[in-house]
């Protein structure tokens, strides 16, 4: 997670970083491997209900990715991913309920139509950064917010609109379908690992270096020979499919789509998520959304205001952890394995430093 | 047509009470570069604060001098607690004040309660304009509001502090080497703007309902006068909060008000897009 490449050439055993990294693919590891076992392992320590929690984290953490890849990779704030989300999310409920497609034509529809929308609004909004992209992407999430509630007979307005699943697969008698919560699981777990190894690919791909390098210094970027808008276009491209992903599985884990998941509380849920988990890092999203997620389902039951305690959380991870709780842990983690004669070492080299400097003076 | 008459000049009214919020939102956002995601809930909280002090003390004019006072102290302190802390980072404000939106939203809910009450206007009555029986109060709350604006543009242009301001505005750096008290002008900045959205909570407290998801419609509404106005161009400000709600009222009589929202926030794109610096610019330097 961390980008600091080792100082001393390597030379040593394992320098800290070196260690940051391990116990980093430590932790990804660990991560995953909840994710793949928690049908089986959630349920002996408590109940079902937290095995469908768990897969509404793994969703919603991929919206978060998808505020993550903008903002954490691109530098730019996206305040309204809930739209994507939406269009992916009523593409495939409009698709079934209305048009009756299948199960994987429904949710191609819906990616596409993510895909499309976010074509069209980026090639507009990367015109525009800081401040600006940030107020024209809620402009346009609203925009569609609004139409999508004048036109309730097709969306269903705030009540939603809801469908019967269609079977996955259909071998003569037998049906494969998400009514089985083990396969709902595993089906949604199969996609989100895929968009998040795909991510990952991509960011170590020329493709992300060049979106980093455009999020440190656009104007050095350019100079470069890198074409900043096609960068930030095709980076906001990916960004809304994997929202219209999450949203295409939201809709099918709630086998309904609604408005209210289109308003702009929604996209600025996924920034939270993203910031709070540690923005400009693979998994972060994952932890913010999971660790905020958990929150609000293990606190809501006792104490009907849990909500304060989020938004204090928010603003402290703000001041306290601005690389979020992946930054956090990484910088706990430096500090317990840097020897302590290192850091002496340092303050030396720091003072020899000032004892060069002062001649100058 | 008594129809169109009586929303055109609701909207009229409505935007002269969205101006004076957007004005603050705006000398946020051109002071301390903070887009402020909370500023929608300082005006709910004038609102709330308005029901709570009418119902204590029984004086609904008490509370004009009441609400700004404790805006000022409440953005004072989050000022201190929260902005202070995070101030130059312009990515992690929108995060922070999305979560302070959050804190009051929610601190109103526990202390309020979370359905929306109706606060009877100090002045009931209606006179006949135009062939149309036309509630007293809203007249009322047009000239406090138009009072509001001028004393804010007087303290702007005619008062050290206000001076002092648009001086921070213009060149932080060179205010400091003026002896400028530039933190204090920053949080006389926040302080302001949370006193005059949550005055703007006050006036409209008897035309709208008190609730503790008010401020979550405003916000984008006030975000368009500031745009469209031209971000730190606080007369365009004024003028483009009257205008769009005038136009919103017009077009509300023809068509659904959603409608209106949308045309509204279609035309906020286009000048977003083709004429950053708002409408305005240029007719004013």
């Amino acid at each position: 997670m961390s980008e600091i490449a080792p100082v001393d050439g390597g030379k040593t055993a394992q320098t800290p970083e070196q260690k940051l990294r391990i116990f980093n693919g430590v932790l990804s590891i660990g991560l995953i491997a909840f994710f793949l076992t928690a049908p089986y392992v959630v349920p002996m320590i408590t109940n079902d209900f937290w095995v469908s929690v768990t897969a509404e984290i793994m969703i919603w953490s991929l919206l978060a990715a998808s505020v993550n890849l903008l903002f954490g990779y691109t530098g730019l704030l996206s305040f309204g991913q809930a739209l994507y989300f939406g269009a992916g999310m009523y593409g495939v409920a409009i698709g079934i309920a209305k048009f009756g497609l299948g199960f994987w034509t429904a949710f191609g529809f819906g990616i596409v139509c993510s895909v499309a929308m976010a074509l069209v609004a980026g090639s507009l909004a990367v015109r525009l950064t800081w401040h600006y992209f940030a107020i024209i992407t809620v402009v346009f999430s609203l925009i569609f917010y609004f139409l999508a509630l004048t036109m309730s007979p097709l969306t269903g307005g705030d009540d939603g609109l809801s469908f019967t699943l269609p079977p996955m697969f259909k071998f003569g008698e037998t049906e494969l379908s998400l009514t089985d919560p083990t396969l709902q699981y595993y089906f949604i777990f199969a996609v989100v690992a895929a968009c998040y190894l795909l991510k990952w690919r991509l960011l170590e791909s020329p493709f992300g270096r060049a979106l980093i390098a455009i999020r440190e210094n656009d104007v050095r970027a350019e100079l470069i020979g890198i074409n900043v808008y096609m960068m930030r276009l095709a980076s906001f491209v990916v960004s809304g499919f994997f929202a219209g992903v999450a949203g295409a599985l939201f809709a099918f884990f709630g086998r309904y789509a609604s408005t209210s998941y289109m308003f702009y509380h929604v996209s600025g849920e996924a920034v939270v998520w993203a910031i709070v988990g540690g923005a400009g890092t693979l998994l972060g999203p994952v932890l913010g959304t999971g660790v905020l997620i958990l929150l609000r389902e293990e606190l809501s039951v006792y104490w009907d205001h849990y909500l304060l305690l989020v938004g204090m959380i928010i603003i402290l991870t703000v001041i306290f952890a601005p690389k979020g709780l992946a930054g956090l842990i990484d910088t706990i983690f430096l500090k317990i394995v840097t020897p302590k004669a290192k850091v002496a070492r340092k303050s030396e080299m720091q003072l020899t430093d000032s004892k060069v400097r002062q001649p100058a003076e | 047509m008594e129809l169109v008459l009586a929303l055109a000049i609701n909207g009229l009214i409505w935007g002269l009470i969205i101006a004076l919020i957007a004005l603050g939102l705006s000398i946020i956002f051109g002071l301390l570069d903070i887009i402020n995601l909370s500023h929608g809930d300082f005006f709910m909280v004038g609102t709330v604060l308005a029901w709570f002090i009418v119902h204590w003390t029984g004086s609904f004019w008490l509370a004009f001098l009441l609400a700004p006072l404790i805006g000022l102290l409440l953005g004072a302190l989050i000022m201190k607690l929260v902005i202070v802390p995070i101030k130059g980072a312009a990515a992690l404000s929108i995060v922070a004040t999305f979560g302070l939106s959050i804190i009051l939203q929610e601190t109103v809910r526990a202390t309020f309660g979370p359905a929306p009450k109706r606060l009877l206007p100090p002045v009931e009555g209606t006179i006949p304009l135009f062939g149309i029986d036309y509630g007293i109060y809203r007249l009322v709350a047009a000239g406090i509001a138009i009072v509001c604006l001028a004393g804010f543009f007087l303290f702007l242009h005619r008062t050290k502090i206000g001076a002092w301001m648009r001086a921070v505005r213009h060149d932080p750096e060179t205010a400091v080497a003026l002896g400028i008290p530039v933190q204090r002008i920053y949080t006389i900045t926040f302080a302001l703007g949370f006193a005059i959205a949550a005055l703007g909570g006050v006036v409209a407290a008897p035309i709208t309902t008190v609730d503790f998801r008010a401020g979550v419609d405003i916000l984008p509404f006030c975000f368009m006068a500031v745009i469209i106005g031209g971000l730190g161009n606080l007369q365009g400000t004024a003028a483009a909060a009257v205008l769009l709600s005038f136009m919103e009222g017009v077009i509300t009589a023809f068509a659904d008000p959603v409608v209106a929202r949308i045309v509204s926030l279609c035309l906020m794109s286009v000048v977003l897009l083709l004429r950053p610096q708002g409408i305005f610019a240029g007719a004013m330097s």
